[in-house]
């Protein structure tokens, strides 16, 4: 419970900041969309670890932050290079995401089938 | 298991927090910059646009050469008709000056007519001006009335009329000319001077470095004349 209430404050909290602060130049907009891409396949993959009762703290973390470096690492990389690293990046990204959406969206169902079956039994 | 509960509480609070942070700030910067304008392109946006630039620009040189060309043919002609304006102006003013039709001064004699015992007579005049043409005046005017080439002398009653105006004596008669021919004219033996002093009226003759003549006052009317 308190979990959940804490994440939301989270939110709330980042919002609050994110609408207060100044914007950042466009150049940098760049790196940080990709950013944002990676943390939020790191989340997806602690849902699924959550549901696979296999969720560890550190992993999660580690691989949120790592993920959002290495991605802001490539996207300059290729910058410099002249070819657009960043597309792939963004392609295993979501890729993962829509994976583990799978994962979760197929457990999910799964489980409210058997709840649905045990009631009925 | 409170405690472990608490740190992923946490944890997971300030990894959301710092997640929708980064995600609002890059939500209004996409959202506030004009991604078209030229600070903010990336490198090949540059180079179409530089194209597109180089296009626009080689386009209004070549329209500026051509105004500019068309300047320089209009000033060319504006400049040959003031040539033109000029040169007919020129004439027209001499062809003026020569009819009497403008003020004029230069050297001459100035000649002050009077009656003694007898009157002056038209025939005196007319006979004056003739002796002063032959001896080279190029401009002759009789108490202030120029005289030009279809200038009338006529005697009415009492008085003279010059250029249709009546005058009386004294007359006062500016001539310009050479004066040293105009003096030798009329002041030889036999010539005017001496025929009006024989004939009772008296005269007078001034040389003068300049003397000033005004222009013909009236009109020219042309009715039967035409250019052939």
């Amino acid at each position: 419970m308190i979990i959940v209430v804490s994440i939301i404050i989270g939110c709330i909290i980042g919002a609050l900041i994110g609408f207060n602060t100044p914007i950042i130049p466009y150049t940098f907009s760049g790196y940080l969309a990709v950013a944002i891409i990676a943390a939020l396949d790191s989340v997806f993959g602690a849902l699924v670890g959550l549901e696979k009762k296999k969720f560890d703290m550190k992993i999660f973390v580690s691989g949120f932050f790592g993920n959002a470096i290495l991605a802001i690492i490539l996207t300059y990389l290729g910058e410099r290079l002249n070819v657009d690293i960043y597309l792939a990046a963004i392609v295993v990204f979501v890729g993962r995401m829509f994976t583990n959406l799978s994962i979760l969206r197929t457990n999910l169902i799964e489980k409210y089938s058997k709840k649905k079956a045990n009631k009925s039994k | 298991m409170n405690k472990d509960k608490i740190i992923v509480a946490i944890t997971l609070g300030i990894i959301c927090a710092i997640l929708v942070f980064v995600l609002t700030v890059q939500l209004r910067t996409v959202k506030e910059t004009d991604i078209t304008s030229i600070e903010n392109m990336r490198e090949y946006e540059l180079k179409e646009q530089i194209e597109i630039w180089k296009n626009k620009y080689e386009e209004t040189q070549a329209k500026v050469n051509e105004d500019n060309r068309k300047i320089n043919e209009y000033k060319t002609t504006i400049a040959n008709n003031q040539e033109a304006n000029e040169l007919l102006t020129n004439e027209l003013n001499q062809t003026n000056t020569l009819l009497g039709k403008t003020n004029v001064k230069g050297e001459g004699i100035i000649i002050n007519l009077n009656s003694d015992s007898s009157n002056i007579i038209a025939e005196d005049l007319i006979k004056l001006v003739n002796e002063l043409k032959l001896a080279g005046a190029e401009a002759i005017s009789i108490n202030n009335k120029r005289i030009i080439n279809i200038t009338d002398i006529v005697d009415v009653n009492s008085y003279i009329l010059i250029n249709g105006e009546r005058t009386n004596a004294p007359y006062e008669i500016k001539v310009i000319g050479n004066s040293q021919y105009l003096m030798s004219g009329i002041n030889a033996k036999g010539g005017f001077s001496d025929l009006v002093k024989n004939n009772g009226k008296s005269i007078s003759i001034a040389q003068e470095r300049t003397v000033e003549i005004n222009k013909f006052d009236g009109d020219i009317k042309l009715k039967k004349m035409k250019i052939d």
